[in-house]
């Protein structure tokens, strides 16, 4: 296909590069530079998607993220985007696009053929339509997305890789126009580190399309020549294709780098995007303005433009959108455009300019070369359907309210619009400063700065060329002196520019039309979403007010261009039937994203396998060999069975827990936390933390304990071993550990800094293998020969230090399964082999390695509770039945003692920890199930407390449970049920919480 | 009965299973600067003595016999470390710091004991955390991904000291510490270093990561 509108000047595209894409499905060429806009244009595709609501044809509108109609699906399959913006999608070869509105097709829509639903389709319509029945809403939403054709994501997971970098600097420069590129250089010059992020492919900004001369040369030779002045500073970063699209407290700003997205998915190697977390001393914003469209009747039929988008694609990519220009303006700085289609041989055929007696330097220019100039006229409609064929111009009064003549139809293919510029404050006003509306301007500025940032150029109200350039090096010198760097003061010469004189501008938001505008085709404000002058006004007459509720009721700037091209427009409108003036009226808060950000770069690299640390102990290997299932515990992987080939998890832990009852077993308790505790103080500080006292321990002996929070509630428990006079360790559950260390020295530091005690975290430094069953000790005694295992000599509750396979290790005779125990810890780097060791040892006894479930099999069979599974932060140790572990006469308080006693914490009918032992022997409750009294007493029923742990028991030949239950201790023999979802109930009686060997006899021996 | 002897004791560093795993093949066609060069190279210097040492900086008795144990002074400046011969003290906190040393770790412990008095702590941390150092053109990244520490303001320091922090690395914790040859160590926890190690792998795609360990 020929690309008809192609201009023999290439603007900054290279001519020679061919690049072949498609859109919907066709084959079509463009150049390298090109975007897929300008390259759609180039190729003469007027109707690039369907509108909203109206399903209305829609053609490219703009140059920039501004623009609301050529939304695109780019790409297929596991890498296809989404609703991209073919004004900022970089061509590249094999490009595939698509319109994600306009379904079947863009040029015959079925949602076309009812467009004239327009009419019944007024604001509010979703709301006042689909709100009821309430659950048919899954259903209208169905139809409502189909219809409007967001998008698809892709369902496949994205194969790009994302990187995700933390920067520092001094000054952040945000855009490289005019304002920015000399902001960066001033900055640079002083030393400071500066990163410059621009969005665009190429630093430059408007001057890329710019025809002005700085400084004796044309606009891109001055960009290329500042650009490499930049680039010879080694203390510049600088970031195109990058867009800042978050300002957030502290001087945190968000930049989403585009790494690989312009090369296609075939050519392409490295992250996808990148994302920058930039903390920056000081912040210079030059992110430039937005140029106001004018609103007039079917302003949006494709072929009309802004007016510098017009110049942009003859400037930049040499692509003329047409043949037959009229201008729309009520600026002088519009008539660039005139000039521009005038200079590159095509016809403008009239400028249509708001006021009257327009005489600045451009006029003038326009004027001079033949070009008709109706003053005092608007351009009141277009008319066309898929492009436009015509414009109507008639006069309009001073105030522009009012159509006060005849119509003229004026024949010509593109309409360029220009109602002035906005600055665009988005960044500034993300800081929360509040947007100040200037009439000189016709615009926002940015407010009073929250945050260490400063405005310049047009972003900051100053739309002159010279004046933002001066702006911008005022802005570079004044960041980085106030980041400690240079004098403030400037050192680079001014550019010479040009200086243009001007007239001022109207500020004209809603051109009228010879009908009133309830009566007037559609005068499109926001053109994603469909949403009219009239339907603001109407959304006045149904009685909103704040500016707010007519952006949700209208949905003016909810699209994905966030309102960038219709807001201003729409709020001087919203102003105007409020009889209000814009600063009244007030402007909507920015906030981040600037533009659409995707998931993949937020995600990073902490996806997959990297979502969250894995933690493993020094045997992790060994269990992965022996085919361990793992759980995760906290981040800690822990083996939760070993199956063997054909058992089914349950056989597994039956046979688990036999081994460990009848013979030995090992387990990995690696896990558990350590903590080593130091200082003259140590056993008072420890007698403090626990409910009960370790000022006798004596060196050689271990104790178990339960701390309490403040509220009296148990948060945690395990065993504390007196190493020597004044040096413990303590053992906390595994998810606790780093918990049980903050709670520690947050009451040293903050409470009893007189405590002379120190912690330390040892859980990494050893490696623990739990030795357990009747033929532990035989185990043992074959790799163990400087102990004395002897029960006399080292009895249940006591550690020694020893040798275990060749190294030195501490063994505690400490045991979670009521059975004959050792734990043995070494140092990690050789828990792969004593655990090695052990297991050949204890092979003649056929050792089995067991994991976390059967360790709960075990542990519940004698009644010890899971802190955090049998208790949930409510229980105190006399709900656990565990009063023995409270001191009673300690001299000190412990933490939690006042709170044992409050009338909550002793009154009747707490939950307490019961036994529960179903009269099905083989019924195995849920954990977690309610308990009640009569399963048949109805809803709601009178709960009597919940299921904690459930398994069944294979050495005891039936299932038991650990329950609280309201008085429970005082049931003991009662029957109470525990109902399923499915209606059924299981019957348990109540029995004591301690199913084996209750006198603990086994691991006494 | 079979007895064990001491030279059948094996041991494994946190990264043992580490050694000589690339983020590319050493055959793969995406060469690194131009050759195979790899832009990060995380050597693991693991199976070293490390001492957690705590006591009181204000105790002039206690920096004392420190030094005269280890041949340094502690760093009490936030954020640096000393080092003499084999011997590096990162300061960790107003009244906590970490030894890294060649010698043995019972050994050192005791000595320390024997010339400090008062309320201290020495806790031996040799197998719960392990030293790693990254060399490489890709190294500066690397920590920029991992960390939001800010190491571009780190400068020389005099001779015998440098700069150490204890930060984030990626969602795992470590010390960075700069080294003069202009490369970094790391010390990480041993449950963490799989972890740390995947990572180092993935996020060094971009400009090739190999990890080295013995």
């Amino acid at each position: 296909m020929i690309q008809i509108n192609r201009l023999p000047a290439a603007g900054r595209t290279d001519q020679n590069k061919a690049l072949n894409f498609t859109f919907n499905g066709k084959d079509y060429q463009g150049i390298a530079g090109d975007t897929l806009a300008s390259a759609l244009l180039a190729n003469g595709v007027d109707v690039v998607g369907r509108s909203f609501k109206y399903a209305r044809p829609r053609g490219i509108f703009g140059h920039g993220p501004e623009e609301p109609n050529a939304i695109m699906q780019i790409g297929s399959g596991a890498s296809t985007i989404p609703n991209l913006k073919a004004t900022q999608v970089e061509l590249y070869e094999g490009l595939e696009a698509s319109s994600v509105n306009g379904w079947p097709s863009v040029n015959f829509d079925v949602m076309g053929l009812i467009g004239a639903f327009g009419r019944l389709m007024p604001p509010g319509f979703y709301y006042k339509t689909f709100m009821y029945p309430k659950k048919l809403w899954m259903t209208y939403e169905r139809f409502i997305r189909k219809a409007a054709g967001l998008g698809s994501s892709p369902i496949e997971s994205d194969p790009d890789s994302y990187e995700k970098l933390n920067q520092h600097c001094d000054v952040l420069v945000v855009g490289a126009g005019p304002a920015g590129l000399v902001a960066a250089r001033e900055a640079a010059r002083t030393g400071a580190r500066v990163i410059i992020a621009d969005e665009q492919s190429e630093f430059g900004g408007s001057l890329l399309a710019s025809t002005q001369l700085i400084d004796g040369l044309s606009a891109t030779q001055w960009v290329a020549e500042i650009t490499g002045e930049l680039a010879a500073f080694n203390n510049v970063q600088r970031l195109p294709r990058s867009t800042v699209f978050g300002y957030y407290d502290h001087n945190f700003l968000a930049i989403l780098e585009r790494v690989t997205d312009h090369l296609g998915i075939s050519t392409a190697s490295g992250p996808r995007q990148r994302m920058h977390r930039v903390r920056a001393s000081q912040v210079v914003l030059a992110t430039g303005a937005f140029e106001r469209p004018l609103v007039f009747a079917h302003n949006d039929i494709p072929g009309v433009m802004l007016a510098s988008s017009v110049s942009t694609y003859v400037n930049r990519f040499g692509v003329a959108p047409g043949n037959k220009l009229v201008l729309a303006t009520t600026n002088d700085n519009a008539y660039q455009t005139a000039l521009d289609w005038h200079y590159i041989g095509r016809t403008v055929v009239a400028v249509v300019d708001s006021r009257t007696g327009p005489n600045g330097d451009l006029v003038e220019q326009v004027r001079a070369l033949g070009i008709q100039i109706l003053e005092g006229h608007g351009l009141i409609e277009a008319v066309g359907s898929k492009r436009v064929r015509k414009a109507l111009v008639a006069p309009i009064n001073i105030e522009g309210t009012k159509v006060t003549g005849s119509v003229q139809v004026i024949a010509c293919d593109l309409i360029a619009s220009s109602g002035g510029w906005s600055a665009a404050i988005h960044l500034s006003s993300h800081t929360g400063a509040k947007p100040v509306w200037d009439d000189a301007i016709v615009s926002f500025r940015p407010g009073e700065s929250k945050q260490k940032e400063r405005s310049a150029g047009a972003c900051r109200g100053t739309f002159g060329g010279l004046d933002g350039l001066l702006e911008g090096a005022n802005a570079g010198a004044e960041a980085a002196k106030l980041a400690g760097f240079g004098t403030g003061v400037v050192q680079f010469p001014t550019p010479m520019v040009d200086q243009i004189v001007e007239q001022p501008q109207q500020a004209l938001f809603l051109v009228p039309h010879n009908k009133t505008t309830s009566r007037a085709p559609s005068q499109f404000v926001d053109f994603q979403l469909d949403v009219s002058a009239a339907g603001i006004e109407l959304a006045v007459l149904e009685g909103f007010e704040s500016v707010e509720h007519v952006k949700r009721y209208t949905a003016l700037g909810f699209g994905t261009d966030q309102g960038k091209l219709g807001n201003i427009n729409g709020m001087a409108i919203l102003a105007n039937a409020l009889d209000q003036d814009i600063a009244e009226t007030g402007t909507t808060i920015f906030r981040p994203s600037y533009t659409p950000t995707t998931f993949g770069a937020i995600a990073g690299r902490d996806i997959n396998h990297l979502f969250d640390p894995e933690r493993y102990t020094a045997m992790h290997r060994w269990h992965v060999e022996n085919g361990a299932e793992f759980e995760n515990v906290g981040q800690w992987k822990r083996p939760w069975y070993f199956p063997q080939a054909n058992e089914t998890m349950q056989q597994t832990v039956d046979r688990e827990g036999l081994a460990v009852r009848n013979s030995v077993g090992i387990l990995d308790a690696t896990t558990l936390g350590k903590i080593d505790i130091q200082g003259p103080d140590a056993a008072e500080f420890i007698t403090r933390m626990y409910t009960n006292s370790y000022l006798k321990l004596a060196p050689g002996k271990c104790r178990y304990g339960v701390m309490l929070k403040e509220d009296g509630m148990i948060f945690d428990d395990g065993v504390c071993a007196c190493l020597s006079e004044n040096h413990y360790l303590m053992f906390t559950t595994t998810g606790g550990a780093a918990g049980v260390l903050s709670w520690l020295e947050l009451w040293q530091q903050t409470e009893w800094p007189e405590l002379q005690v120190y912690f330390t975290s040892v859980t990494d430094h050893w490696a623990t293998a739990t030795v357990t069953g009747p033929n532990a000790r035989k185990v043992i005694a074959k790799v163990c020969q400087d102990i004395d295992l002897a029960s006399e000599a080292f009895g249940f509750m006591d550690w020694r230090d020893g040798t275990v396979a060749g190294v030195k290790a501490r063994v505690f005779r400490i045991s979670f399964t009521g059975e004959l125990s050792y734990e043995i810890n070494v140092p990690a780097h050789y828990g792969r082999h004593v655990w090695e060791q052990l297991i050949e040892a204890g092979s003649e006894f056929n050792i089995t390695p067991y994991g976390t479930e059967t360790m709960h099999v075990l542990r519940a069979e004698k009644g010890f509770i899971i802190v955090g599974q049998d208790t949930d932060g409510s229980m105190t140790p006399a709900d656990m039945n565990m009063n023995w572990v409270v001191g009673k006469n300690k001299v000190f308080s412990f933490i939690g003692k006042r709170s044992l006693e409050r009338s909550d914490s002793i009154r009747e009918n707490r939950k307490q920890l019961v036994g529960l032992k179903t009269l099905e022997p083989n019924a195995v409750l849920a954990e977690g199930a309610q308990i009640v009294n009569d399963p048949n007493q109805p809803i709601p029923m009178a709960m009597q407390g919940h299921v904690t742990s459930s398994y069944y028991s294979a050495s005891l030949g039936h299932s038991i449970a650990l329950a609280v239950v309201k008085g429970g201790l005082n049931r003991m023999g009662d029957v109470v049920y525990c109902p399923a979802a499915d209606g059924s109930a299981t019957a348990a009686k109540i029995v004591s919480s301690v199913f084996y060997d209750p006198t603990g006899d086994r691991q006494h021996v | 009965m079979s007895k064990l002897r001491a030279e059948t004791v094996t041991s494994e560093s946190p990264l043992h299973y580490f050694s000589k795993i690339s983020s590319h093949s050493e055959g793969s066609s995406q060469l690194f600067n131009g050759d195979l060069e790899f832009g990060v190279v995380a050597k693991e210097i693991g199976l070293g003595c490390q001492l957690n040492l705590r006591g009181d900086a204000s105790d002039e008795h206690f920096l004392a016999g420190a030094e005269v144990v280890l041949g340094v002074a502690l760093p009490t400046v936030p954020g640096t470390y000393h080092y003499s011969g084999d011997t590096v003290v990162y300061w960790l906190g107003p009244n906590e710091w970490v030894i890294t040393s060649a010698t043995d770790a019972l050994g050192l412990e005791a000595s320390l004991r024997l010339e400090i008095e008062g309320h201290i702590a020495i806790v031996d941390v040799s197998g719960g955390q392990t030293l790693v150092n990254l060399r490489g053109y890709g190294v500066p990244t690397i920590l920029k991904k991992a960390s939001g520490y800010d190491f571009g303001i780190w400068t020389g320091g005099p001779p015998g000291a440098g700069r150490c922090v204890q930060t984030t690395f990626a969602k795992a914790t470590a010390i960075v510490a700069n080294r003069t040859n202009g490369s970094f160590d790391l010390i990480i926890r041993r449950s963490f270093s799989d972890y740390v190690a995947q990572w180092l792998l993935d996020a060094g795609q971009e400009v090739g990561c190999r990890i080295e360990s013995s």
